[in-house]
């Protein structure tokens, strides 16, 4: 994209929370950026390397977890548990991605589905670390100090800047991953396999390395995810919802874009509010239904459409 | 055979009950353009995935070079110059032509920039030069093999299989492949060639050999292959004469 544009986005992002001050729409503004970094951990693994998981909130739950049982336990700040919650979700990829990717197509998509399952009733019974159940609450995050100020946790506006910088980064990486040759290579696993491995390429490697990263990004926004809700439990955090959330942000979007993750959740996250606000009941229907009309009629997202029609009008 | 690029020996490979090759050797030597001809299921590209790592055989060796390949993974044998071309056409469908052989030449060149320099002169041999920017799924068939062929290229391999190159190709097409493979080893590039368009394998190859039922019933010039008996006789039936083989 344009650098002049880049820099727009940028101010329009930084400006924001000047602009609209309604808590509400405030919360929707985070909603929308804690989505992208979620759409985009997907869009790495499902859209570039076109492996689809169905089981990604094992890695949100991972650094949603690790976020708060290292603030709880040891006092860890949660500046570094987000990163080390991404970290933890990384590690934990390793070992799935090395039993996992001995599957292809169908019956990777399942395996990740069950990885996903199996991780929360891990997480639901070992009740010493995780409180099962019960879940982990804190009350109070450490005070911080910014230019001389203690930042105020009880407003939206610290929350919404921290979110920004996350998602920034997770467009940037997977702006850098694009350019990249392991960004290509997973293009290349995406198209043929078989065609993949007899170019040369290590495609078990570069699976694992593209879930690792993946699952890092969702961690991190696990980890951002439980410091501002403040509280998480297994059926909150590894539930199957949350999977699905993350598949349907990208593909709307624009799978493999490095801006439709964004575009995904603006749209989704607004549907979600309308439809939830205008039914009481059943809004859940007309988001299903409106994804399958998206799905059907627009399989390339809408930034991906938009990138379409821009190209074609220059050529 | 010291100056032998490859050399399969005691090669077998059975799938359950079935012997789709049985105890094969034979030997390649630098620089060759070999033949690998046989029957509809005679076993061809068995071999071809036995070689480039994509089934590993039940019994015997493989040598590139003197070095083993049994064991090893595709791309690792990729790596060390064994490239192959598939029988029915794998592009990277929604990726461009450039893109396509890009990727290969990753594999010796890191920086995209030197990379795509690589592809364009690949693509240039092989005559898709005026189509680099076209995607790999709107190519006719006839350069979707060429795409193939420049793709395994990308990779700088010392070996090349190439499995039925010719197959789906029209008179003219089959001409200029036959001129590309001579071409490929006039670059120090060694052939092995699997097809069923025998007047252009017969013209073409250095040697030949013929696989029926997963055996090697012979192995010797164009001309003595198509003169030997037993070569008439499975593509023809036993009670053929001679002089109906061509």
């Amino acid at each position: 994209m344009k650098p002049v544009m880049v820099a727009v986005a940028l101010a329009v992002m930084a400006a924001a929370p000047w602009i609209v001050t309604d808590p509400f729409f405030v919360h929707l503004m985070i909603i929308v950026l804690m989505w992208t970094v979620l759409g985009a951990a997907w869009n790495i693994l499902g859209g570039f390397a076109g492996q689809v998981s169905f089981g990604h909130s094992a890695f949100l739950g991972a650094g949603a977890y690790t976020t708060m049982i290292l603030y709880l336990t040891l006092g860890i700040s949660p500046w570094y548990g987000i990163v080390l919650g991404g970290l933890v979700a990384a590690l934990i990829a390793l070992p799935i991605g090395l039993i996992c990717f001995r599957l292809r197509g169908p019956y990777f998509a399942l395996s990740t589905l069950a990885v996903a399952e199996i991780i929360r009733l891990v997480a639901l019974n070992w009740e010493s670390l995780t409180a099962g159940p019960v879940g982990l609450l804190i009350t109070t995050l450490p005070a911080v100090s910014l230019g001389g100020r203690a930042i105020d946790w009880e407003s939206k506006t610290p929350f919404y800047y921290i979110i920004a910088v996350i998602a920034l980064g997770a467009l940037g990486m997977t702006s850098l991953l694009a350019r990249s040759r392991l960004g290509a290579y997973l293009l290349a696993i995406r198209e043929d396999i078989d065609s993949a491995e007899a170019i040369g390429i290590n495609t078990v490697q570069a699976r694992v390395s593209a879930l690792a990263l993946s699952a890092f990004l969702a961690g991190v926004g696990g980890g951002f995810y439980a410091m501002y809700l403040r509280y998480v439990d297994p059926d909150a955090v590894f539930c199957i919802p949350l999977s699905v959330e993350m598949v349907f942000i990208p593909v709307v979007g624009g799978l493999t874009t490095v801006v439709g993750p964004f575009i995904g959740a603006v749209f989704l996250v607004s549907l979600a509010e309308t439809f939830r606000s205008h039914f009481q009941v059943g809004h859940l229907i007309f988001y299903g239904a409106f994804m399958m009309v998206a799905i059907r009629y627009m399989p390339e997202g809408i930034w991906g459409r938009l990138l379409l029609m821009f190209e074609s009008r220059r050529g | 055979m010291a100056g032998a690029m490859l050399a399969v020996k005691g090669l077998s490979k059975s799938f359950g009950g079935l012997q789709a090759v049985a105890d094969l050797s034979f030997a390649v030597e630098k620089g060759a353009i070999i033949g690998l001809i046989g029957p509809n299921g005679a076993g061809k590209t068995t071999i071809f995935n036995l070689v480039a790592g994509f089934l590993s055989p039940s019994a015997g060796q493989v040598l590139l070079e003197g070095k083993s390949l049994v064991g090893m993974k595709p791309y690792a044998i990729t790596r060390i110059g064994v490239a192959r071309t598939f029988q029915t056409v794998k592009p990277f469908r929604k990726l461009s032509v450039l893109e396509n052989v890009t990727m290969a030449a990753f594999l010796r060149f890191p920086m995209r920039r030197r990379a795509e320099e690589e592809a364009a002169r690949v693509l240039e041999k092989v005559g898709l030069a005026g189509k680099i920017k076209i995607l790999a799924n709107d190519l006719t068939l006839g350069d979707q093999k060429k795409l193939e062929i420049a793709r395994a290229l990308g990779t700088g391999p010392k070996l090349l299989l190439l499995d039925e190159p010719m197959g789906g190709l029209n008179p003219t097409e089959i001409d200029q492949a036959a001129h590309l493979i001579n071409d490929i080893c006039q670059d120090g590039v060694t052939i092995i060639w699997v097809e069923h368009v025998l007047r252009a394998i017969m013209n073409t190859s250095h040697r030949v050999i013929v696989i029926n039922y997963g055996k090697k019933i012979a192995d010797g010039t164009p001309q003595e292959v198509v003169e030997n008996p037993d070569v008439i006789a499975a593509y023809l039936g036993k009670r053929a004469r001679p002089h109906a083989a061509d």
